[in-house]
């Protein structure tokens, strides 16, 4: 049975009309004028216990009203939620011990006060024995290294120290579900890494399920088998980050570094410069049409080449090429794609 | 939303402040209308005159503190136009808002409903403006050396509010300095604060003899002379504060 | 499904305490700027005080009243404030929980909302401040308006507090409801508080008949202030009011509780359909 059931779930808001100018201005003052906006439309999907899954889209396509209708902080407007057998909304508090909500903009620590205070805190609200809690700082000590900088004043810390705080914060009463909403924005490279790290750790040993909302592909990329894809309130895609590649990212590119600069080269069919600069070209083609390594011999023999790459266009620039509609995605084949994923998850494990 | 609030907030706020005090003076004077020879329509003016002044001679407090917090000063600093300008066409604009938004309506409502003496005669009148806009100028240099503590200060919130509270029973702006016991009266006089509200206020009353009255302008010039020579002495210091730990 | 235990009064208590605690070292950690902000606030609220003084000195009597006696009736406003200020300072602060997204992370833990809300925040700054003015002014004043403090009095004076801090918790709740249907009242609430409670800082009689009704029907501070004092100081002008209402606040304040706790709950169910 899956832990998270969602389905046909939409959101609805109240927006107040603004008027422009200042007769404007009074009138909306007097009369004030509402619309309707709708966050989310009709979004079903489901998510098994300890998977791990992306949750990506554009700003504003509805990520945090979904995210914040999964904790019970808001009421669906339409459809259904189930999470271990109960609805957030109406049993919010009961369902809170059973999820844990890292909000990366703002932190749930005492900004003025040690680390430790905050989890002495959290330890009494969510009653946890001083055996599970040991045990858990234990664990935060040897992969978050919290133990560095927890008698220190959250002011002080910096943001990639208090960003593995407010995760082991979040994961202190041993959660079923983890929510991510931004856990790596503005950290440095290394600082992210050691988080997807930790992340994917306790995914591993406490088999947790994590829902991640970012803007970063690379936390979705290092972490996420399975993504979803979220535009205008609706669902564009829900399946690998390996099948996205696999269907949209099918152009290549080969850099190649030539002895001598050659002015007019002759390419194969289907392959086309795209960008040149002293001896170095860039040549682009499309997988399906062209092999790779048919335009690696062509040149090795024809031309004294230097050195060689090949890029795989970069899940970000796929993404947004589906953002902007330069690909069209069936969302026949997304809904279908269901047991492709648990496969391929079968297979990579 | 926001907005719409704040702009009725704050003229409502002025109108009920002058309508409490009125009620506590008409109380305090009872059924006489006059105490030690000054009128109640007097004191009634005075209260009433001092709480519109102060409707638009608030001023923007936490300027200069913000700009430091959020780091913009060192741009602010590089642009081509004084930062002093800057912070004081600010406060000259956000007056002038203030004037046209609160102080109009307010001035309208008091005519209508309270008991609100005309001004002495028409050359006090003018006299009055002028001495208006010389306590503005006071009171922006006295709240400049404040708002300069921001450079050393992370937070200005207590120096600022224990400003106010000095600025609010000194100068003479809930309480007319007559009423005041001798020995308080002769040390404010000492001070920049009756400057603010207490000269202009007794010039439109009459109350401030002919002679006197240019006495009581430059008196109020020296000050705003001494406030900025002081102010630009701190404003020196700040800026090399600002240079030495970079920003 | 396990059922998911209530909580017990002791867990309850603990945690409060746990809150409690982490204030005081929060306040600890910066005990020279709270400090200051203390002085700072003190200092402003003296300054009505400092007024009504000079005033007093130089007119003796208003309406009747004494030094002693206005200073008795302030104290009640200081103190009561300070009160609800050490219990309610969420309820205070909570438009800015609102717009911070504190309230988010409050929905997402076990625990009731209001329990959260009442019990993360203490204002050690303003309790000290007000409560240092309204100390001050209470002990100037409790022996010269000749209190005989037997059991009556007592709890009579303790029932009153407590009821007028209720009274001006409700008052600010009314104000944080609004913030459920994102609309900032801050403003206005300061407004509307902030100035009642200085029309309340003075015997209630000084005023028309309509401020007089609408200091104990609307924004009650009445009951804050004047009455208790009455009750104490038995000044003529009382034969303005029915003599009832030396009685009431600590019903006022109930009654007030219950019905914003009402709106209240209407509040949050709108919050939780609209978001923020």
């Amino acid at each position: 049975m899956p832990i998270i059931e969602v389905s046909n779930l939409t959101k609805d808001y109240k927006l107040n009309v603004r008027k422009k100018g200042l007769l404007g201005s009074i009138q909306s003052l007097i009369i004030p004028e509402y619309k309707m906006k709708r966050a989310v439309e009709k979004i079903s999907f489901t998510i098994e216990k300890g998977d791990m899954v992306g949750f990506i889209g554009p700003n504003g396509a509805g990520k945090s009203t979904t995210v914040k209708m999964l904790t019970g902080i808001l009421t669906p407007t339409d459809g259904e939620i189930n999470i271990l057998g109960m609805s957030p909304s109406k049993q919010r508090k009961k369902i809170a011990t059973k999820i844990g909500v890292v909000f990366g903009q703002r932190t749930q620590l005492w900004w003025d006060l040690p680390v430790s205070d905050t989890f002495d805190l959290l330890k009494s609200i969510y009653r946890i024995s001083d055996s599970a809690y040991k045990k858990n700082m234990e664990m935060f000590n040897e992969l978050l290294g919290l133990k560095e900088f927890i008698t220190q004043p959250v002011r002080q810390l910096s943001l990639g120290q208090r960003m593995r705080a407010d995760i082991a914060a979040s994961l202190v009463h041993n959660p079923d579900i983890i929510l991510f909403d931004e856990p790596t924005i503005g950290l440095d490279v290394i600082a992210k890494e050691k988080i997807r790290e930790f992340i994917k750790v306790v995914n591993k040993e406490k088999n947790t399920t994590m829902l991640f909302t970012t803007h970063d592909m690379m936390d979705i990329e290092k972490t996420c088998k399975r993504m979803i894809i979220i535009d205008h309130g609706t669902i564009i895609y829900d399946g690998t980050v390996n099948e996205i590649k696999e269907k949209h990212g099918k152009k290549r590119t080969i850099v190649a570094e030539f002895a001598q600069n050659i002015n007019n080269i002759i390419l194969p069919e289907g392959v086309e410069i795209t960008e040149e600069a002293d001896n170095k070209k860039h040549m682009q083609f499309n997988r399906d049409e062209v092999q790779v390594s048919e335009v690696i011999s062509y040149l090795t023999s024809k031309y004294n080449i230097l050195d060689l790459t090949i890029k795989e266009p970069e899940i970000e620039s796929i993404i947004r090429e589906i953002y902007e509609g330069g690909i069209d995605y069936d969302k026949t084949v997304s809904g279908d794609s269901e047991e492709v994923i648990s496969e391929q998850l079968g297979v990579s494990r | 939303m926001a907005y719409r609030a704040d702009y009725y907030a704050g003229l409502i706020n002025t109108l009920i402040l002058i309508f409490v005090n009125i009620a506590i003076w008409k109380a305090i004077y009872g059924e006489d209308g006059s105490y030690d020879g000054v009128q109640l329509k007097i004191v009634l003016t005075y209260i009433v005159l001092g709480f519109l002044m102060q409707s638009f001679f608030i001023m923007d407090d936490y300027f200069i503190q913000n700009k430091i917090t959020n780091g913009l000063i060192s741009t602010d600093l590089l642009k081509p136009i004084s930062f002093r300008l800057l912070v004081f066409s600010y406060s000259i604009g956000a007056s002038g808002f203030k004037i046209i938004m609160n102080l109009v309506p307010a001035i309208i409502i008091s005519l209508l409903f309270f008991e609100f003496l005309p001004p002495f005669s028409v050359s006090m009148f003018i006299l009055f403006i002028l001495s208006l806009c010389l306590g503005y100028l006071v009171l922006y240099c006295l709240n400049f050396i404040v708002w300069l503590t921001a450079f050393w200060f992370y937070q200005t919130f207590s120096l600022v509010t224990i400003k106010d509270a000095l600025i609010a029973v000194l100068s003479g702006a809930l309480i007319p300095l007559w009423f005041m016991p001798t020995w308080l009266y002769n040390f404010i006089k000492l001070t920049p604060f009756d400057s603010i509200y207490y000269i202009p206020i007794t010039i439109y009353l009459g109350q401030t003899p002919s002679n006197e009255i240019m006495t009581c302008l430059l008196k109020q010039v020296l000050w705003i002379v001494l406030l900025t020579v002081i102010g630009h002495f701190i404003w020196k210091a700040a800026t090399k504060k600002l240079v030495v730990q970079g920003g | 499904m396990e059922q998911i235990k209530a909580y017990k009064k002791i867990e309850l208590l603990k945690i409060l305490f746990v809150f409690f605690k982490m204030n005081l070292k929060s306040m600890l950690e910066y005990k020279f700027d709270r400090f200051f902000i203390a002085l700072a606030i003190f200092v402003r609220e003296m300054v009505s005080i400092v007024v009504m003084f000079l005033i007093l000195t130089r007119f003796v009597t208003i309406g009747g009243w004494t030094m002693h006696e206005m200073f008795f009736l302030y104290s009640f406003l200081f103190l009561s404030y300070s009160i609800f200020v050490f219990f309610f300072t969420g309820i205070r602060d909570f438009d800015d929980m609102v717009y911070q997204g504190t309230l988010d992370r409050y929905l997402i833990r076990p625990l009731g909302l209001m329990f959260q809300v009442v019990a993360a925040r203490v204002d050690f700054a303003a309790i000290l401040g007000h409560g240092t003015v309204g100390i001050l002014l209470f002990t100037y004043s409790c022996k010269a308006v000749g209190i005989v403090w037997d059991f009556k009095s007592v709890t009579y004076y303790i029932s009153a507090l407590i009821g007028g801090a209720i009274i001006q918790a409700a008052l600010f709740m009314i104000s944080s409801c609004f913030s459920f249907w994102t609309i900032r009242t801050v403003n206005l609430r300061n407004l509307i508080f902030f100035n009642c409670r200085r029309f309340a800082g003075y015997p209630i009689s000084f005023y028309p008949g309509l401020v007089q009704k609408l200091l104990i029907f609307v924004v009650p501070f009445a009951f804050v202030s004047y009455f208790p004092a009455q009750y104490f100081i038995r000044k003529p002008d009382l034969d303005m009011f029915w003599n009832g209402y030396l009685y009431l606040t600590p019903l006022v304040g109930a009654a007030m509780f219950v019905l914003v706790y009402i709106f209240w709950r209407a509040g949050l169910k709108r919050y939780s359909s609209a978001g923020n």
